[in-house]
């Protein structure tokens, strides 16, 4: 792991909130912020940050389309092949919100400053589907997570 | 094992203030008091008609460990997640110019480095780090004191890494 463990700690954070331990959360948080920072490029691993260059909507797009053949298929056949519930849902809402990041590129990169006119921009912060709206929904699609969770975008 | 009141649910109907034995219902804070709450005693959390009081476990067993493959599909998943959050994150500091950016764009893409986060956040947790308590976890934060990576703007969170492993191996 190089640049994951931004995610682990602040997946680690959110646990430790909802297990009511503040404390261990806050050490969480701050060691998730320490590896939001770069890696250097003389450190070892600082190679890979090569293609981690700001990305354009329309490059991702074509990234997420790369994701859901490598990645999300071969999670999804390695949890299968092992049984693995939790593992084949997460690949399961991943690809769809996979989906989702995908064509919300895809057409703002078409439509620009038109895409938000008059509406919002909501994330759900269970399994991070994206809708664009007045309102947000009152079911995640994805995750089935009530409207207050999710977030406006502002 | 104590109990814990969910303030979205919590109808203010306070029989838990009578069946409570501790008074550890009874605070100004909304929540229980978990100093004088009793380990398992549950009264409170069948006497609630809104199912607000529920039992937060002290100590959780161990997750069974995963399938090698499974876990590093997750793990591979993981990374690639956090390499795009990453380039997507310097772009928004692109699109905030005024020069090279536009305030749609700009929203766009907090919301996928937000939605990014979260896909990386739940492989993260499936690959073997959903319990803080976890062997993964307290070995993870050993590996990180061993190694400790590099990053800028930042001093590596020695304090911070030590003291979360003693509060998870209290647990």
């Amino acid at each position: 792991m190089e640049l994951g463990y931004s995610a682990v700690f602040s997946n680690l954070a959110k646990a430790c909130e909802k297990q009511l331990r503040p404390r261990e959360a806050e050490l969480c948080w701050k060691i998730s912020g320490y590896f939001d920072g770069e890696v250097p490029a003389q450190a070892p691993g600082g190679g890979a940050l090569q293609d981690a260059r700001p990305m354009d909507l329309v490059d991702f797009g074509a990234r997420c389309a790369s994701d859901e053949s490598n990645h999300f298929a071969a999670t999804k056949e390695a949890a299968e092949g092992a049984d693995d519930r939790g593992a084949l849902r997460m690949a399961v809402w991943g690809s769809k919100v996979n989906a989702i990041q995908k064509s919300v590129a895809e057409r703002s990169a078409k439509l620009g400053e038109t895409l938000l006119q008059d509406k919002s921009i909501f994330v759900c912060e269970a399994c991070g589907f994206i809708f664009i709206g007045q309102e947000a929904p009152e079911v995640c699609p994805v995750c089935k997570a009530p409207s207050f969770r999710f977030s406006k975008i502002s | 094992m104590h109990a814990a009141r969910n303030l979205r649910l919590c109808s203010k109907d306070c029989v838990c203030l009578f069946v409570c034995p501790t008074k550890a219902t009874d605070t100004e804070n909304g929540q229980v008091d978990f100093a004088k709450c009793l380990d398992g005693c549950r009264l409170c959390v069948d006497a609630c008609p809104s199912h607000a009081l529920y039992l937060v476990p002290g100590d959780y067993s161990e997750p069974a460990a995963k399938d090698g493959r499974v876990a590093e599909t997750l793990l591979a998943l993981l990374e690639e997640k956090a390499r795009e959050e990453r380039a997507i994150h310097h772009a928004v500091a692109d699109a905030s110019s005024p020069v090279l950016g536009s305030p749609t764009s700009a929203l766009i893409l907090k919301a996928l480095e937000k939605s990014l986060r979260i896909v990386a956040e739940d492989a993260a947790r499936e690959a073997a780090y959903m319990l803080p308590q976890s062997k993964a976890t307290l070995n993870l934060i050993d590996q990180l004191l061993e190694e400790r990576p590099a990053r800028s703007g930042g001093e590596f969170p020695e304090r911070e890494l030590r003291e979360l492993k003693e509060l998870l191996s209290r647990a």
